[in-house]
C-alpha cells in the first residue's frame, strides 16, 4: 500500500469497519454493528471517490507463503460502485428498529465479498469473495425470514449461485495454474478455440447467476420476496453492479479478440435480449413490490449484458470505440439503475410500513404520505420507464443508438443480431414503461381505505423522507450532470482496447450527449432541465391568469348511488390480466376459484368465493425441477453415509486424510 | 270458516284442485313433489309461485301455485300461516327462493332454514318496522322514507377482485336497475342483478278495486306486456265468476297478444343487433317494431293494444280488412329481416357460446318462456294449457337444445313467423257475433260463497304468466292479486349464465335474454 | 355474409317529414286523452258520481270551486296530469260529456294549463326572458339524460322508439346522452318510487346549468295509477323543478317530439286551461 494513497487507507478502514459490524451483529452488539456497518459506507464512498480524482490505490503488503495478494480497485468498479454505495449507507442507516439480528452481518458479509471482487486480482481470491457475496445474501435474507417457506427459496438461490460458483471455479482452473488476473489474457489465448470458448461460457454461467441471466433470474422473486426492501437495494445495487463488473472484466480485459469473439458477442447479446423479455413480462404480472422489483432488477442487468454484447460484437468488427461506446452504456445504466432501484425499494418499505404489506393495491398513499416519496417514486420510476430527463433514459437512448451503428460491421450475422437486440430492447422498454405505471399507479395512488392502514399521514421517520429524496433526485441529477464528468469514464474502458479508446470524451458534445459524433444523434437532458421550466410558464401563466367564473361543485355522479371507490379501484391483477390472457403461452397462468354455496340446499346459493392466481416460471417445470428430483434422487442414493454411526465418520476421515498425504506427497506441480 | 277456494262448477275441466297443508307438512310434500313429476327437466309439471294473503277474517295464508302436467288442473296448497313461521322449500325446490323472500318483506312471515333470508323487495333502508301490507294497502299513504343501506352479499376472498355496482341509473334508454359485479379485468367472478328499485306494489294495489279499473291497473303492470296481463286477468275473473267470453272474442284476444308478442320480439332483435354492433339490422329491427305498432294503432287505437280486453270480452268490435292488409305487406319484410340476420356470420359469432344455460339450471330456477324453451324445455302455456282459442289453432312450439344466446334468438325467429301463422288461422275463424258477454252485470254466488277465487294465465312475451284473483262477491271488489311474472322468475335465472364469463359477453348475454325490469318489480 | 349497408339503401328513405315538413306523424287511429265538455255534464248536479267512479287514477273531480253556484261548468274537472286515457270515463258517462278523442300533443309549460279549474301561475315577464335566454343556443342542439324512476315501461319503450328510422329523433338536433354530466334535459318517466328519489336528485345534481326537467307520462306528472302507496310518490311535483309537463300512458314517439319542441319554443303549446286547442 502506497502512502500517498489516502483511498487505499479509506479501503482498508472500510473492510475493517465491515468486518467489526459483522463481528458485532453475531455477538447482539446492535449499534456497534449498525453504526461501524453505515460508517463503513460512508468511508467507503469516500475511498471509491478518492480513487476515481486520484489514482485507484494499489495494496500489496499482504503475502501468503510466496503468493502474494493484491488488491487493486479498476476504473469501471469504481464507477460502478459509486452510485450503488448511496442506496446501500441509506439502507443500512435508516430502518432503526426494523432489522433483525444477523441481518447486518449479512450485509457486511456481502459488502466485503462486494469489495472483494472491486479489487482482488487472483483467481482464488475472487471465488471467496464470490462465495462471500452469495452467502451474505442468504444471511440477510434469512434474518428477515418473513413466511416460513423462506428456507425453501433460500436453498434455491443458493442452489442456483452455487452452479454459478462452480462455473466460475471451472473456468480458473481451465484458465491454467497461474491464478494472478494479469496472466489470465495470455493464458486464455493459449487455450485454443474449443476451450477458449468454453472458459467464456463459464464466466457468463458463473456471473450471470448472479445477474439473472436466463435461466437463472428464477430465484429472483422468491429470494427477494423473503425480504425488506433495504436487502432488495443492496442485493440491486452494489452486489448486481460487482458481478456486472466482473463480467465485463472477464469477457472486455481477458478475453482479448480470438476469432470466435463475434459469435460468442451474438450469444451474449441474444441472451441478454431473451433474458430481458422473459424478466419483465414477468415482472408485469407481480402483485407483490419485491417481487415486482426483483425482476426488473434482473431486467436491467440484461439489458447491460445486452450492452456487453454489442460491445464483444462491435470489438470483433474491429470498431473499438464502439466497443467502448456499448460497454459504457452498460456501466451507466447500472448506475442509474442502482440508484433507481434503492430508491424504489425504500418506497416499497414506506409502503410496508404504512399499509401493513408489500401489495401493490391502491390505498391513497402518495397523496398522505410526504412529498419526498412522492420526489423519490417518480424520479426512481422514470428512469426505470426510460423516460427523460432520467439517467436511465440516458442509458437506454444510448444503447439503442450504439445498436443502430450495426451499419459499421460487416457480414449478416452481427447486423440481424443487432437488430434483433433492437427489437428485444424495443419491446422491454415498452413492458417496463408499464410495470413502472403498474407499481406506481396501483401501488401508490387511489383512496385510502379501511384497509389501507392510518388514514393519516403514515409514518415514515426522518431517515426514511431523506432516503427517499436523496437517492430519487440523485438519478436525475446524474443524468443532467453527466455532461460535465462523461469524459472521465475513459478509465473505465479496459486499456486493451486497441487502439486505446477514448470513447468516452467522444459521448460528450458541449452540452449534449452524443454517441460518438453530434451528426448521428444527440439529447442534451441538461438543456431539457433548463428548457422545460421555463415551457411551463406558458401554461401556469395561463392558469393564473384564468377569468374567475363560478364553479358549483357537485359529487361525483355514479349512476346514482353514492360513490364506493375504493372497491372499484384498479388492481394489480386486473391491470395485467389483459397482457396476462395475451402472453399466455409464456405464462401459463392459473386461476383458482372456488365457490362454496349453502350446505344444506342445491348449489345456488353463493356463500363465499374464493379466488386466487398465479404464472408458471417458464424454466421451473422442465428445467430445475428434473433437476432438484435429480438431487433428490441421488442424495437418497447416498443417504447411507449419513448413517450416525461414529466408526464410519472417523473412515470417511481416515480415507481423506489419506488421499491428502498421498496428494501432497506424490504430486508436484510442474 | 271456509278458507278461500272456489267449488264453482264450470262447463269445462276442473281449473284447479286445492288441498290445506299444515306447516309441518310443506317439506315433505315439496319432496313429494320433486319425486312425483321428476326433477328431471322433461317434466311438464313445476312449481310456479308462492304468495300470501289475509282472508276476511285477517287470518294469514300461503298458497303455493304448482302445474301439474300439460293439460291437467292446476295444484293449489293452502297453508295456515298466522303462527307467522314456515319452513322454507327454497332447499328443495330453489325456485321459490325469491316468492318467500317477498313473502317475508310484505307480510312478515319467517321461513326458516331459508338459504338467503335477505329482504329482496324492499332495500335494506327502507324496511319499516311493520310489514307494509299486514293491514292492507292504502293508495294514500306516504312511502316510506329511508336511506340506501349496505345490502347483503356472497362473500369474496381474494385481495384482486374488483367490484362494480352498475346503476340503478344506467347509460342509455333503459330501465333502472343495479348490477354488481365481481370481477377481475374482463372475467367476471360473480353477478348479482339487484332490482326492485321499481317495486311500485301492483299487486297490493289491486285490493278493494272493481273490474274496471282493476283492467286498467293489469295493462300497466308492465307496459309492454299489456295485452297479456289483462288477458290473464281477465281469464282469471272469469273463472272466479263464471263466465265465458263468446267465440269471436277469444279469436280477437289471439290477434291481440300474438300482435303483442310480435312487436315484442321486432325490438329484441333491434335490440341483439344492437349489442352486437350490427347498426342497420337494429334500425330495420326497431323500424319494424314501430309499423307493428302503428299497426296496433290504427287497429285498436292504442300502441299497445290497450283498452280492448275486459272480462267477458272485448270492449268493443274491431275491424280486420286493414289489418289483413297491413300484414300482408309487412311480413314479406319481417322474414326477409329474419333471415338476413340468420345469416349474417358476425352477428352469430358473438351470439354461439354466449351465455349458455343448462338445462337443470333452467328448470330448477323456474325459467319460463323463449328462455327455458332455449335450453330444450318444451312448454308452452298456450299449448299445455290451452286458452282462447289456441286449442283450436294449429301452432309449433319452437325449441332449441343449445341454451346460448343464438339458441335464445332462434327461438324468438321461430315464434315470430309462428305468430303470424297464427294472426293468420285467428282472423280466419272471424265469425259475426257478440264481441263481449251480454250481460255486465255479476252473477250472485251460486253456493252463497261470497269469496272467489280464480286462477288465469297467458303465454306472454317472455313467458308463462299467472294471475290468481281472489274476489269478494258482495262489495264486488278484488281481495288479493297476486301475479306471477316471467320476468320475476327469468331474472332469477339470468346470473347463472354470467358468473364466469366475460365483460364484453355482458350486453349481449343480457340481450339475448330481453327480460323487463317492470315486470319483475311489480 | 350479407351486405347490411346494400340492405339498408335499398330501404329508401324510411324517416317522415312530420313536422318539420309534410308527412304522417305516425298516430293514425290513435287516441289520445278524452275531451271534457263540461256544459254537458247535465247530471253532475244531481249528484251522479259515475266518472269520479269510474276513473282508475282519480282524475275526475266534482264540485271542486269554492263557491259551487248553479253554474254547471264550474262543477267539473278533468285533471289531464292524472288522465291515464283509459276511456272509461267516455263509457260510463250518461250524458256523454266525455268524448273520446285523438288529441295526444299535452305538452304544457305549466301543470295548472293541465286542469280547467286550477289557477295557472301569473305569468313572471322576467323569468320569461331569464328562461327565453337560457334557451339560447339549444334550440337545434339538445342533450337528454333519461331516468327511470319507476315506470312501467310503456314510456321507455315510446322513447326508445324516438331513435328508430320512422321518427329519427336526431334529424331534430336531439339526442340522449349517457352521463348527466353531458346533459341539457332531464327526462323522468314513472310516480318516482321512494328508492329512486334519491338516485334522481342526485342525477339532477350531477347537471350542469342551464338544465331543464321534463316530466313524461301521466305517472310523472300526476302518479297516474301507479303512484302512491307505501312505495310510490306522486309524481314530479314537488321533488324537482318541473319545466315542461307531458301526460299520456303512455304518450306516443309523436308526442314526445312536440313536448321536446314546445320545449325549445319550436313549436307553440297546444293545452291552455285544461282544453286541447283545434
Amino acid at each position: 500500500m502506497t502512502l500517498d494513497s489516502l483511498s487505499g487507507y479509506a479501503f482498508a478502514l472500510t473492510a475493517l469497519l465491515w468486518l467489526a459490524a459483522m463481528v458485532g451483529d453475531v455477538f447482539g452488539a446492535k449499534r456497534v454493528a449498525r453504526g461501524a456497518i453505515s460508517l463503513g459506507t460512508l468511508v467507503a464512498i469516500f475511498a471509491v471517490l478518492e480513487g476515481l480524482i486520484g489514482k485507484p490505490p494499489t495494496f500489496e503488503s499482504l503475502t501468503f507463503g510466496d503468493w502474494p495478494w493484491r488488491f487493486h480497485p479498476d476504473a469501471a468498479g469504481l464507477w460502478l460502485l459509486l452510485p450503488a454505495l448511496l442506496p446501500a449507507f441509506f439502507a443500512t442507516a435508516t430502518g432503526r428498529t426494523q432489522h433483525p439480528r444477523g441481518w447486518v452481518a449479512g450485509v457486511a458479509l456481502s459488502l466485503l465479498g462486494a469489495l472483494g471482487i472491486l479489487g482482488v486480482q487472483d483467481g482464488a481470491s475472487l471465488l471467496i469473495a464470490w462465495e462471500a457475496l452469495s452467502l451474505g445474501g442468504a444471511i440477510m435474507l434469512l434474518a428477515e425470514r418473513q413466511t416460513e417457506p423462506s428456507g425453501n427459496d433460500n436453498l434455491f438461490m443458493l442452489a442456483l449461485l452455487e452452479v454459478g460458483s462452480m462455473a466460475l471455479l471451472l473456468a480458473v482452473i481451465l484458465l491454467g495454474k497461474q491464478l494472478e488476473f494479469s496472466s489470465y489474457a495470455a493464458q486464455w489465448q493459449g487455450l485454443g478455440t474449443g476451450l477458449g470458448f468454453g472458459v467464456a461460457v463459464l464466466w457468463l454461467i458463473g456471473f450471470g447467476a448472479k445477474l439473472g441471466l436466463l435461466p437463472f433470474y428464477e430465484w429472483y422473486p422468491n429470494a427477494y420476496g423473503q425480504g425488506s426492501g433495504a436487502t432488495g437495494a443492496i442485493m440491486s445495487g452494489a452486489i448486481l453492479n460487482m458481478a456486472y463488473f466482473a463480467l465485463g472484466r472477464a469477457l472486455l480485459d481477458w478475453l482479448g479478440t480470438p476469432p470466435w469473439l463475434g459469435s460468442f458477442g451474438i450469444v451474449v447479446l441474444l441472451l441478454g435480449a431473451f433474458t430481458a423479455i422473459f424478466a419483465i413480462l414477468y415482472a408485469f404480472q407481480q402483485n407483490d413490490w419485491r417481487r415486482l422489483l426483483a425482476f426488473s432488477s434482473a431486467e436491467n442487468a440484461a439489458v447491460a449484458v445486452t450492452a456487453l454484447g454489442a460491445a464483444l460484437i462491435f470489438r470483433a468488427g474491429g470498431q473499438a470505440e464502439l466497443a467502448g461506446l456499448a460497454w459504457l452504456v452498460g456501466l451507466l445504466h447500472l448506475m442509474g439503475h442502482s440508484l433507481a432501484k434503492g430508491s424504489l425499494f425504500f418506497a416499497a418499505d414506506a409502503v410496508a410500513r404504512a399499509t401493513g404489506s408489500y401489495h401493490i393495491r391502491q390505498s391513497g398513499l402518495l397523496r398522505r404520505a410526504p412529498f419526498t416519496l412522492g420526489i423519490g417514486v417518480v424520479f426512481a420510476g422514470m428512469s426505470l420507464a426510460a423516460l427523460p430527463p432520467t439517467a436511465g433514459f440516458v442509458s437506454e437512448w444510448y444503447l439503442f443508438q450504439s445498436l443502430f451503428h450495426d451499419f459499421t460491421l460487416h457480414g449478416d450475422g452481427p447486423r440481424i443480431a443487432l437488430a434483433l437486440a433492437g427489437a428485444g430492447m424495443a419491446l422491454t422498454a415498452a413492458i417496463a414503461l408499464a410495470t413502472m405505471v403498474k407499481v406506481l399507479g396501483v401501488g401508490l395512488l387511489g383512496k385510502a381505505d379501511a384497509r389501507s392502514g392510518d388514514a393519516a399521514q403514515p409514518a415514515l421517520s426522518l431517515g426514511a423522507r431523506i432516503a427517499l429524496l436523496v437517492t430519487g433526485l440523485a438519478v436525475p441529477a446524474l443524468a443532467i450532470s453527466l455532461v460535465f464528468w462523461l469524459p472521465q469514464l475513459n478509465y473505465a474502458v479496459w486499456q486493451t482496447f486497441e487502439p486505446p479508446a477514448g470513447a468516452a470524451s467522444l459521448m460528450v458534445h458541449g452540452w449534449l450527449l452524443v454517441p460518438l459524433s453530434a451528426h448521428f444523434a444527440f439529447i442534451s437532458p441538461l438543456k431539457l432541465m433548463i428548457v422545460m421550466p421555463l415551457l411551463a410558464l406558458i401554461p401556469l401563466a395561463l392558469i393564473w391568469l384564468r377569468p374567475r367564473i363560478k364553479v358549483r361543485r357537485a359529487p361525483i355522479w355514479c349512476g346514482g348511488e353514492p360513490v364506493q371507490s375504493h372497491s372499484g379501484a384498479t388492481t394489480a391483477l386486473a391491470f395485467s390480466n389483459a397482457m396476462r390472457v395475451f402472453y399466455r403461452f409464456v405464462y401459463r397462468p392459473t386461476n383458482a376459484i372456488n365457490r362454496r354455496f349453502d350446505a344444506d340446499s342445491k348449489p345456488y346459493f353463493l356463500k363465499t368465493l374464493e379466488f386466487d392466481y398465479a404464472q408458471a416460471p417458464f424454466f421451473g417445470p422442465w428445467l430445475f425441477q428434473p433437476a432438484v428430483r435429480l438431487v433428490q434422487a441421488l442424495t437418497r442414493r447416498i443417504l447411507f453415509l449419513q448413517n450416525g454411526l461414529m466408526n464410519a465418520y472417523l473412515a470417511y476421515i481416515g480415507i481423506l486424510l489419506l488421499l491428502i498425504f498421498t496428494f501432497a506427497l506424490f504430486w508436484t506441480p510442474k | 270458516m271456509p278458507h278461500p277456494e272456489s267449488s264453482i262448477e264450470r262447463p269445462i275441466e276442473l281449473l284447479f284442485e286445492t288441498q290445506t297443508l299444515r306447516p309441518d307438512e310443506l317439506l315433505e310434500a315439496a319432496q313429494s313433489l320433486l319425486d312425483d313429476l321428476g326433477d328431471t327437466p322433461s317434466a311438464h309439471g313445476r312449481m310456479q309461485c308462492a304468495y300470501a294473503l289475509r282472508d276476511a277474517e285477517g287470518q294469514l295464508w300461503v298458497r303455493y301455485i304448482i302445474s301439474q302436467g300439460a293439460n291437467q288442473p292446476w295444484g293449489i296448497w293452502s297453508v295456515d300461516a298466522s303462527s307467522g313461521t314456515l319452513p322454507s322449500l327454497a332447499n328443495v325446490l330453489p325456485l321459490l327462493g325469491w316468492y318467500e323472500r317477498e313473502i317475508q318483506d310484505l307480510y312478515g312471515i319467517t321461513f326458516t332454514d331459508h338459504p338467503e333470508p335477505y329482504p329482496l323487495v324492499l332495500h335494506e333502508g327502507f324496511i319499516p318496522a311493520k310489514p307494509p301490507l299486514q293491514k292492507g294497502f292504502d293508495a294514500k299513504a306516504e312511502p316510506i322514507r329511508g336511506q340506501a343501506e349496505p345490502f347483503a352479499e356472497a362473500n369474496m376472498v381474494g385481495s384482486d377482485i374488483q367490484r362494480l355496482p352498475f346503476g340503478p341509473i344506467r347509460a342509455d334508454v333503459v330501465e333502472s336497475a343495479q348490477f354488481v359485479f365481481h370481477y377481475i379485468g374482463e372475467g367476471i367472478l360473480h353477478y348479482h342483478p339487484r332490482l326492485f328499485y321499481k317495486h311500485r306494489a301492483m299487486e297490493a294495489r289491486f285490493e278493494g278495486v272493481p273490474i274496471s279499473a282493476a283492467c286498467v291497473l293489469a295493462e300497466r303492470v308492465s307496459g309492454v306486456d299489456s295485452v297479456a296481463h289483462v288477458l290473464a286477468f281477465s281469464q282469471a275473473m272469469e273463472a272466479a265468476l263464471g263466465w265465458q267470453a263468446p267465440l269471436r272474442a277469444q279469436a280477437w284476444r289471439v290477434v291481440l297478444a300474438e300482435l303483442e308478442r310480435l312487436y315484442n320480439h321486432l325490438q329484441f332483435f333491434g335490440h341483439l343487433a344492437k349489442t352486437t354492433t350490427l347498426k342497420v339490422a337494429e334500425a330495420e329491427g326497431i323500424w319494424l317494431e314501430e309499423q307493428v305498432k302503428q299497426i296496433n294503432g290504427r287497429l285498436t287505437g292504442s300502441r299497445f293494444l290497450r283498452g280492448m280486453i275486459v272480462p267477458g270480452g272485448l270492449r268493443r268490435d274491431l275491424d280486420a280488412t286493414a289489418l289483413i292488409a297491413d300484414l300482408n305487406a309487412l311480413q314479406p319484410q319481417i322474414e326477409d329481416y329474419l333471415d338476413t340476420l340468420a345469416n349474417t356470420r358476425s352477428y352469430l359469432d358473438r351470439l354461439l357460446t354466449t351465455g349458455v344455460l343448462p338445462r337443470q339450471v333452467a328448470f330448477d330456477q323456474g325459467a319460463t318462456g323463449p328462455i327455458e324453451r332455449a335450453s330444450d324445455l318444451d312448454r308452452d302455456l298456450r299449448r299445455d294449457h290451452g286458452y282462447a282459442l289456441y286449442p283450436e289453432l294449429q301452432f309449433a312450439v319452437p325449441t332449441a337444445t343449445e341454451g346460448d344466446a343464438d339458441a335464445r334468438a332462434r327461438v324468438r325467429d321461430q315464434e315470430i313467423r309462428q305468430s303470424l301463422h297464427l294472426i293468420r288461422q285467428a282472423l280466419n275463424k272471424l265469425e259475426p257475433g257478440p264481441i263481449c258477454r251480454k250481460e255486465q252485470t255479476i252473477d250472485p254466488p251460486m253456493d252463497g260463497v261470497m269469496e272467489g277465487m280464480g286462477l288465469g294465465w297467458a303465454e306472454a312475451v317472455r313467458g308463462g304468466l299467472i294471475y290468481a284473483v281472489h274476489w269478494n262477491a258482495k262489495t264486488e271488489r278484488l281481495t288479493r292479486v297476486k301475479i306471477k311474472e316471467p320476468s320475476f322468475s327469468n331474472w332469477r335465472v339470468f346470473p347463472f349464465t354470467v358468473n364466469d364469463s366475460n365483460m364484453m359477453d355482458y350486453a349481449i348475454n343480457e340481450a339475448s335474454f330481453g327480460l323487463s325490469v317492470a315486470g319483475a318489480d311489480r | 355474409m350479407p351486405l347490411w349497408t346494400w340492405f339498408g339503401l335499398k330501404k329508401g328513405r324510411a324517416t317522415t317529414g312530420w313536422p318539420e315538413s309534410a308527412g304522417s306523424d305516425g298516430q293514425e287511429g290513435v287516441l289520445g286523452l278524452p275531451k271534457l265538455n263540461a256544459d254537458q255534464c247535465s247530471e253532475g248536479a244531481q249528484g251522479c258520481t259515475k266518472c269520479v267512479t269510474s276513473c282508475p287514477s282519480g282524475a275526475i273531480t266534482l264540485n271542486v270551486a269554492e263557491n259551487v253556484t248553479e253554474d254547471q261548468e264550474q262543477h267539473i274537472d278533468l285533471d289531464y296530469a292524472r288522465c291515464v286515457g283509459c276511456q272509461l270515463c267516455t263509457e260510463t258517462c250518461p250524458s256523454g260529456a266525455f268524448s273520446p278523442s285523438n288529441d295526444w300533443a299535452f305538452a304544457v309549460r305549466d301543470r295548472a294549463d293541465l286542469s280547467r279549474l286550477a289557477r295557472p301561475a301569473t305569468p313572471d315577464k322576467k323569468l320569461e326572458e331569464k328562461w327565453q335566454k337560457s334557451l339560447a343556443g339549444f334550440g337545434r342542439s339538445l342533450h337528454i339524460r333519461h331516468v327511470d324512476a319507476g315506470s312501467c315501461n310503456g314510456c321507455e319503450s315510446e322513447i326508445s322508439a324516438l331513435l328508430n328510422p320512422f321518427y329519427n329523433l336526431h334529424r331534430l338536433g336531439i339526442f340522449f346522452t349517457p352521463s348527466p354530466r353531458f346533459a341539457d334535459l332531464l327526462l323522468v318517466t314513472g310516480p318516482v318510487t321512494e328508492v329512486m328519489r334519491e338516485p334522481l336528485l342526485r342525477t339532477f345534481e350531477a347537471m350542469p346549468e342551464p338544465r331543464w326537467v321534463m316530466a313524461l307520462g301521466t305517472c310523472a306528472t300526476g302518479g297516474g295509477t301507479n303512484g302512491g302507496g307505501y312505495a310510490c310518490h306522486q309524481g314530479l311535483d314537488g321533488i324537482l323543478p318541473v319545466d315542461i309537463w307531458l301526460p299520456g300512458c303512455p304518450p306516443n314517439p309523436a308526442a314526445i317530439i312536440e313536448a321536446l319542441l314546445v320545449l325549445l319554443d319550436r313549436r307553440p303549446q297546444q293545452v291552455h286551461g285544461g282544453r286541447h286547442d283545434a
